[in-house]
């Protein structure tokens, strides 16, 4: 509710961002082939700017409400509210998914314009779309209640989530990596996110799509998990 | 008369420094309970605990029957907490706040009760309006809003009226008595003594961690053994009659007014003695201890505990 407020920072800005990269890969880069892959290259970097849009934005929504709250002294509402401690997680995390969807989503209303409006499996999408703003959302959560200050944020942001999104084959095949960069892309959890996206849209990709999906799913799970034991024992919100 | 809340042989630390220490405390369903004490004396750490904001190193805390570890949902259900800092989300407007608040406890189609609230309290002109544009009283009375939203059984007030006006102060009290008196029961923290002594049935008096006095107001005050009188006169005196001055005594700037104090049974016999002093007696005026004199004696400010 709260991110709808402002609704220009944090649903219209990402777009805009996204459709640059959209606009300047896609023309620049248009003609080229990509390896191991039947589309042209604005298709295969629009499922991978969507991952991207999904994911930054529901991190930075559960995150933001929590320093923010933790700032402002509003986090006592939500401690002093008769939630359980899963409920507590799912709220906040659904929050989330619900500003990370709502980017992808515009997103893929704008690449409409360059690629067109057809997507092979549009379950497994909207599945996989959501299990991946969970889990950005949870670890919004966790850096939320970590961090003492919003600079403590951008250490997540900066130093993790934007080189793991670069280098997780938004704008490349890793397959098409020399041998020991594809292997050590593999332990990028980002590239199965991408890859199970890009699959959903185009029925391609480098990695056996159950695979991405059990991979994600699990890292789901444990997340969850591991917030609701956090908000059990009151990380870093009781005394 | 049930009890409201219970506390046993409830411990808390922080780090080396022992914050509350083996308290024992039991407010009844209907009272109007005083906590006090100094700062640092234990008062918000034992709210917070209470509201389950904090850990509590050992001890049971059970809200109307309902133990805070078992089920502390349920505990939080029963409980209204007005924080001592003003915490507001800027985000949403009073109707909104409240409204979300409601959400928090699972209330829905409530706007008629929290329209009634907004009214109470002051706020109806304002409940569309951006909060961080609220006064500070305001906010104040925002927060007692949210805290009375789901109709709690229980309503605890740390610091309420601090930095408040004078005028906001008396009707936010006016607001609190009906509550009261309607069966809520109340628990405050206050560093305005007066009003402590004002508004509560029974008092419980906290100093370094640890409860030094619990009791109904009237008992507390009758514990400290003094009598003040003040002698108004009608012409100035050049000094006090020598049978009045065993007595502790302090005459004024212009010599018009002497101030006694004095044990209870010494009362009658001062009087006796006032009486034969031929003073030149305009009015009279006999006041028992305050509540301020217990709290000074009982509490590290009063010295004796240093």
């Amino acid at each position: 509710m709260r991110f709808i407020k402002v609704s220009i920072q944090t649903i219209f800005a990402p777009l805009i961002s996204t459709t640059l990269y959209l606009i300047i890969f896609a023309y620049s880069l248009r003609g080229r082939e990509v390896v191991g892959y039947s589309v042209s290259y604005t298709r295969f970097i629009i499922p991978g700017l969507i991952v991207m849009g999904i994911i930054q934005n529901a991190f930075a929504n559960t995150s933001s409400s929590l320093i923010i709250a933790k700032y402002q002294g509003t986090i006592i509402e939500l401690l002093l509210a008769p939630f359980s401690y899963l409920q507590l997680s799912l709220g906040l995390m659904i929050g989330g998914i619900a500003r990370g969807l709502a980017v992808g989503v515009a997103i893929y209303l704008v690449s409409i314009f360059f690629a067109g409006a057809v997507i092979a499996h549009p379950l497994l999408l909207l599945g996989s779309g959501t299990i991946i703003a969970g889990i950005f959302s949870l670890l919004g959560i966790i850096a939320g209640l970590w961090a003492k200050k919003f600079d403590h944020i951008s250490i997540f942001s900066n130093f993790f989530i934007t080189p793991l999104t670069f280098l997780s084959g938004v704008f490349y095949s890793v397959s098409s990596l020399p041998g020991v960069w594809s292997r050590v892309s593999l332990f990028n959890p980002v590239v199965y996110m991408v890859d199970l996206i890009r699959y959903s849209f185009i029925a391609e990709s480098d990695i056996n799509y159950l695979f991405s999906l059990t991979v994600i799913s699990g890292a789901f799970i444990f997340l969850l998990i591991l917030v609701t034991y956090l908000f059990k024992i009151g990380y870093k919100l009781k005394d | 008369m049930s009890v409201a809340i219970e506390i046993e042989n409830l411990n808390k630390s922080y780090g080396d420094l022992q914050a509350l220490s083996d308290i024992n405390l039991e407010i009844k369903k209907g009272e109007f309970f005083g906590l006090l004490g100094p700062n640092g004396a234990g008062k918000s750490t034992l709210i917070k605990i209470l509201a389950g904001l904090a850990h509590k190193d050992s001890g049971q805390v059970s809200i109307l029957g309902t133990d805070i570890d078992r089920n502390h949902r349920q505990a939080k259900h029963k409980l209204g907490i007005v924080p001592q800092e003003v915490v507001i989300d800027p985000y949403f407007n009073p109707f909104e706040a409240l409204k979300l608040q409601s959400g928090y406890f699972g209330i829905k189609d409530n706007e008629e009760r929290i329209n009634q609230i907004l009214t109470t309290l002051g706020l109806a002109d304002k409940k569309n309006a951006y909060a961080r544009n609220l006064s500070g009283g305001m906010k104040r009375r925002l927060l007692i809003a949210k805290a009375l939203v789901h109709d709690p059984e229980i309503i605890v007030l740390d610091e309420p009226t601090a930095g408040v006006d004078v005028e906001l102060r008396s009707s936010l009290w006016k607001y609190i008595r009906r509550l009261n008196r309607q069966g809520k029961t109340i628990i405050l923290t206050t560093h305005y003594l007066e009003e402590a002594e004002a508004l509560c049935d029974r008092i419980a008096i906290l100093n370094l961690g640890e409860i030094v006095a619990v009791d109904s107001k009237e008992d507390l005050i009758n514990s400290i053994d003094k009598k003040i009188v003040e002698v108004k006169l009608s012409e100035q005196v050049k000094g006090v009659p020598t049978e009045l001055t065993e007595h502790d005594f302090e005459i004024d700037e212009n010599s018009k007014k002497l101030s006694f104090e004095l044990s209870k049974k010494k009362l009658k016999p001062f009087l006796d003695k006032l009486y034969q002093s031929k003073l030149p007696i305009n009015d009279l005026d006999i006041s028992s201890a305050r509540l301020e004199d217990v709290f000074l004696k009982l509490t590290s400010l009063g010295g004796e505990n240093n």
